[in-house]
């Protein structure tokens, strides 16, 4: 063998291990959707905190190569990714992020009226509709499940479910909840303008009042041991959310606190992100399934908020005149934090230009962060 | 000193209670064949009477040092040896003992045997060779290559009486004893085979449509989130009642004009803070003070000065 030859073979096995002699329709199929989540995190805005990490793992996990035992994607045991992927597969770093969350929150709105926790209950029938439809297109009751989080419409709790009760779904499902939580102020709007009339959407609620320490520190107390005492397997989740929230709340862990809203979360974060996108391998994530859990989580998202809006008309009949809700918060007890409390503010300023709902909206919202895990604490329990 | 010995007695206590959970008490007498005539042979190829040990928690349990024992005035009869990785037991997985009187065998090997005449009494000690962790006695008259094991893996009494209470169809399915004889012998593996996940098809074959579901679990919710309300509601009350009190006692005015103060919404403080700061910190012109503004410097421990200085010698 020649030099030359001897070039030109090796030009040639170099050709077979790049990504142009590997690519398949799949991978350009799922490049351009991660091209698109970039696109709407930086041109729209759309959640830019998850898109752009889950958009640019979607480039990462698509970039074709040759299985030849390097030890390069995301599901070859070993692999830095693979490395990486084990905090969701183990479902480590969900509860992280719930750790980070409560840190964050402010429950001030949910002490002051505390009645605003039944819609957070009430968005969750998302769930159990998504549920019910993934049961009759053919799903395994686990599946359903793990479909059903989606209309939780929180991230870390699909992702963590979905780990537990449907692995091999929990891409799709993951990256259905992402996007449709970042397409809150898309899907929820027309849904409250068409349930609600124009006097409903004028409602003022009574301002919130102002909720003492000792109030706030017994929040997270109480709430983990009513919560979990009733649902223990949603522990893992709801435990880290009440930690990180009496971290916040005691005042004398604030560097603590800190380090959970800031650095701890961001890292989380970007390491969930980006491994969700890496997950969603064309060859594993391109199928039928993947198709039907974006269409049950669309609907999963119209009922979420179609319940919480409902719940609230027909709770107000129950109300006095002047403790009535606005029914255009209803829609923030699918979480989505903060974005649907954001929608709520941004519809009612629309009719009322003084009305301001996002207090209001932010009881709600954080309730059904812990509705939905509560939800997913029982699915688990059932099906787990 | 006295606060930090019972902060300390405390973690002591929680360290001691939430590490037993996962410890040696975990351990269960499983399985257990006393004629082994045309059944499992150990590594030597000979067919010896065995003993199955399963770690019935969630944490992998190591069973060196604890003792096995055929006679409980000698509860130190053998000691399962330390420095063995395969000692260590995967959380709801077995090992397997054979009872050949060969402990020259290695570690999985007893210095005892087992009567096939008489009633088989065995223990399993903890490494103090005094805690006893289990025991059983295999009734006399067994039957060659039938194994005498828990009806389900690491179940005791009081989980089979559970079971009963739950299930009303147990009983005809698998009886009211726990230890029963399995003429399919499941030496190192569970006794329960598993082939299908009944919670699953449990659900499939009594709620296809996931109405019971959907119904079950959102009670769930309503009633978790009915609490935390009806709790905080309470003690919303209460906090509202002491902040009357506190301004009653402060401001000495009546429960009504209490009331009336304290239930001034955060709009109010916020706009009458906006004031104060409007008329104390906002002027139209500038003071004719000049001051050199502080450069803005990120800081970063990696570039800190002072990490990498000595520290000067405090008087």
């Amino acid at each position: 063998m020649n030099f030359l030859s001897f070039l030109g073979e090796n030009l040639q096995v170099f050709w077979t291990y790049t990504g142009f002699a590997n690519v398949t329709v799949g991978h350009g199929i799922m490049i351009l959707v991660g091209l698109l989540f970039i696109y709407l995190a930086i041109a729209k805005e759309f959640e830019p905190m998850l898109l752009i990490p889950i958009g640019f793992g979607i480039l990462i996990g698509n970039i074709p190569f040759k299985d030849a035992g390097l030890q390069l994607g995301i599901y070859e045991q070993g692999s830095v990714l693979n490395i990486l992927y084990q905090g969701v597969t183990s479902g480590w770093y969900p509860p992280l992020i719930f750790l980070g969350i409560g840190a964050m929150t402010d429950f001030s709105a949910l002490i002051s009226n505390p009645k605003l926790m039944l819609i957070g209950a009430a968005a969750q029938f998302g769930i159990f509709g998504a549920y019910t439809l993934a049961l009759t297109m053919g799903f395994e009751p686990n599946q359903a499940g793990a479909i059903g989080i989606i209309g939780g419409a929180d991230g870390p709790t699909a992702i963590f479910l979905s780990s537990k009760l449907a692995p091999n779904l929990m891409g799709a499902i993951a990256i259905s909840a992402y996007s449709y939580m970042a397409l809150v102020p898309v899907i929820q709007p027309p849904i409250m303008r068409l349930l609600t009339n124009k006097k409903e959407r004028l409602i003022r609620m009574k301002p919130p009042r102002v909720v003492s320490q000792t109030e706030k520190i017994l929040f997270p107390v109480f709430g983990l041991l009513l919560t979990c005492f009733l649902v223990p397997s949603g522990l893992p989740l709801l435990g880290m959310l009440f930690f990180g929230n009496l971290l916040k709340e005691s005042g004398v862990t604030r560097r603590l606190a800190e380090t959970a809203r800031g650095p701890l979360i961001d890292t989380i974060t970007i390491l969930l992100g980006i491994t969700v996108g890496a997950s969603t391998q064309a060859t594993q994530f391109l199928t039928k399934d993947s198709i039907l859990i974006f269409v049950l989580g669309a609907i999963s998202f119209i009922i979420a908020t179609t319940a919480g809006v409902l719940f609230v008309k027909f709770f107000n009949i129950f109300l006095k005149k002047d403790n009535k809700i606005n029914p255009l918060i209803g829609n923030a007890g699918v979480s989505a934090v903060p974005d649907s409390a954001r929608i709520s503010q941004i519809v009612g300023l629309e009719y009322d230009p003084t009305n301001y709902l996002l207090m209001h909206a932010m009881g709600p919202n954080v309730a059904g962060v812990i509705g939905s895990a509560v939800a997913a604490g029982v699915l688990l329990g059932f099906l787990g | 000193m006295k606060r930090l010995t019972g902060i300390g007695l405390l973690l002591l206590f929680c360290a001691v209670w939430t590490t037993n959970a996962q410890r040696t008490t975990s351990l269960k007498i499983n399985e257990v064949l006393v004629i082994n005539e045309d059944n499992f042979m150990d590594d030597y190829g000979k067919k010896y009477p065995w003993i199955e040990i399963y770690n019935s928690s969630p944490g992998t349990v190591n069973v060196a040092g604890c003792f096995l024992t055929n006679d409980i005035n000698q509860p130190k009869m053998y000691m399962v040896p330390k420095g063995d990785v395969l000692t260590k037991i995967s959380p709801n997985q077995h090992v397997l003992f054979w009872a050949d009187n060969k402990a020259t065998r290695g570690t999985f090997h007893l210095n005892f045997t087992l009567d096939s005449l008489k009633p088989n009494f065995i223990a399993l000690f903890d490494s103090d060779g005094r805690t006893l962790i289990d025991s059983i006695t295999v009734p006399a008259g067994q039957q060659a290559d039938i194994s005498y094991g828990l009806i389900e893996d690491g179940w005791d009494q009081k989980r089979l009486e559970e079971e009963l209470r739950l299930n009303s169809g147990y009983i005809e399915k698998k009886g009211d004893k726990l230890w029963i004889y399995f003429e399919k012998v499941t030496p190192s593996s569970n006794n329960k085979i598993l082939e299908t996940n009944e919670k699953i098809d449990n659900f499939k074959e009594n709620d296809s449509t996931g109405v019971g579901m959907t119904l079950t679990a959102m009670g769930v919710v309503f009633v978790g989130l009915l609490l935390l309300y009806l709790i905080f509601k309470l003690i919303g009350r209460i906090a509202v009642g002491l902040t009357h009190r506190r301004v009653m006692k402060t401001a000495g005015v009546t429960k009504e004009q209490a009331k009336g103060i304290s239930e001034q919404s955060g709009d109010v403080y916020a706009a009458i803070a906006m004031a104060i700061y409007e008329a104390t910190e906002l002027h139209d012109e500038e003071n004719t003070i000049l001051t050199i503004k502080n450069a803005a410097r990120h800081y970063s421990p990696w570039s800190s000065k002072i990490y990498t200085l000595r520290e000067a010698p405090k008087r």
